[in-house]
């Protein structure tokens, strides 16, 4: 699992953690019952203060995402997929509504935003199909 | 409350006519990573050095891992790790001297300690300081003193001049003292570095503490609020004039104010003001919070004159 922390981002840091463990989830580049390092390891490996990761991994938590193995440490739930897959498309949704909003306060009207982003389907998928 | 490692009260240092701190007030509490933020000359240095015992405040208290550096400076030191923006160190002497010079201070694990990290570090053990390249040296007084495994951890400007591979180094070494529960105080301008490592900062300006608190704390209490007056001489709605605001710039009939505690429905209320248009609002990044306590706020247009109370002249804390 790689980890990206960009701290001028806007987003706290703890948060973005929280996203891209999730994002590893639905990936699948992190599997059910697999371990994540522990707050020291996961500290030195992005050199971000350990309460933060602490912050995150309790987040984790919290969302059922990371579950705690006595005596191991924390591994990434069994029904962890389905939520995370969810959490990636609740993150997408946010982001569609705010480039709809930008469009619509830039003055597109609703119907060339409509026409604007099925133009931009189709190419996604044609690239896709390549 | 957790119990403070560096407690400062009422501090102030004058040289000759230069007032370099005035009335510094600072808790450390134990077992974080607190970095002190501010431009040059604004006296991070100055207050590094007289919480070390290396200054003698002109007035206020200093406490140390409950010792008084003034009085007790050499108990001080072994319990406290500090590495200098510029280290002094024999430069005659080779890597091993000078560590096997630097273990008669501390414990028979010293030299032990020291090997661990000179090979960690990748430390040419019979090399001359002299010859050393500048992020070696640093690397070398890092290397000594973590062998003396202190209880603090003091570092000014500890990645000024390095290369990125040194300055992760330097930075990887304070998260990992931070998860063993030690107590590490930077300073620094590199707002970005202190970003990511730091769960506390203090920013600095002009020999006074502007800011400080924990950092989730500051910025999620302070917002920055921006918008455009239709009549830029008249006066703002309630809504506005009533907001907790410490700092105010105008530009034309833009005005962006950095306000604390905002209520969601204080902003609903001032995003519906007939008399107001493109109200925007963001939580500011460090980086715009240190720029913000650095530089002199404006008064906004509707404050008369005579009505002198400075929004910027006041302490902020989370």
């Amino acid at each position: 699992m790689f980890l990206k922390i960009d701290p001028n981002n806007g987003i706290p840091i703890y948060d973005q953690i929280v996203r891209q463990v999730k994002y590893a989830v639905a990936e699948g580049t992190l599997t059910p019952g697999q371990l994540v390092p522990s707050v020291r390891e996961l500290a030195r490996l992005i050199t971000v203060n350990p309460n933060t990761i602490q912050r995150a991994y309790q987040q984790l938590q919290d969302d059922q995402v990371l579950e705690s193995i006595r005596g191991r440490g924390l591994a990434v739930c069994r029904t962890a997929v389905k939520q995370c897959v969810q959490d990636r498309h609740d993150l997408l949704r946010g982001r569609l509504e705010q480039v709809v909003q930008e469009g619509l306060r830039s003055g597109l009207e609703p119907e060339q935003l409509k026409s604007l982003f099925e133009k931009i389907l189709k190419q996604a998928a044609k690239t896709e199909e390549m | 409350m957790e119990p403070s490692t560096i407690s400062i009260k009422g501090l102030s240092k004058r040289f000759g006519k230069n007032l370099v701190l005035r009335d510094v007030e600072l808790q450390i509490p134990a077992g974080c990573v607190y970095a002190l933020l501010g431009e040059n000359g604004a006296g991070k240095t100055t207050l590094i050095r007289t919480i070390m015992g290396y200054v003698k405040p002109n007035s206020g208290s200093i406490s140390v891992l409950g010792i008084s550096p003034q009085n007790d400076p050499f108990a001080l030191r072994r319990r406290v790790g500090y590495v200098s923006d510029l280290p002094a160190l024999y430069d005659w002497m080779s890597v091993k001297q000078i560590a096997w010079f630097c273990s008669a201070f501390y414990s028979s694990s010293y030299s032990e300690n020291f090997g661990r990290w000179a090979t960690q570090f990748d430390l040419p053990q019979e090399t001359r300081i002299r010859h050393l390249s500048k992020g070696m040296r640093a690397k070398t007084a890092l290397a000594l003193v973590l062998a003396s495994d202190p209880e603090l951890l003091v570092f000014d400007e500890p990645t000024s001049g390095l290369d990125p591979l040194v300055r992760k180094e330097f930075l990887r070494s304070m998260v990992d003292l931070a998860a063993q529960g030690k107590t590490v105080l930077l300073s620094s301008h590199q707002v970005q570095e202190v970003e990511r490592v730091a769960d506390h900062v203090a920013i600095l300006h002009d020999g006074k503490i502007a800011l400080d608190g924990g950092l989730e704390q500051l910025k999620d209490t302070v917002c920055m609020l921006r918008f455009s007056m239709r009549d830029p001489l008249a006066t703002p709605p309630a809504s506005v004039l009533n907001l907790n605001s410490f700092h105010c710039e105008v530009l034309g009939r833009t005005i962006q104010m950095a306000v604390r505690h905002l209520s969601p429905e204080v902003l609903e209320q001032i995003k519906s003001e007939s008399e107001l248009m493109d109200v925007q609002w963001i939580r500011p990044s460090l980086e715009e919070l240190f720029i913000l306590c650095t530089r002199q706020s404006q008064a906004p247009p509707w404050e008369k004159p005579w009505n002198t109370k400075s929004p910027g002249g006041e302490l902020l804390r989370a």
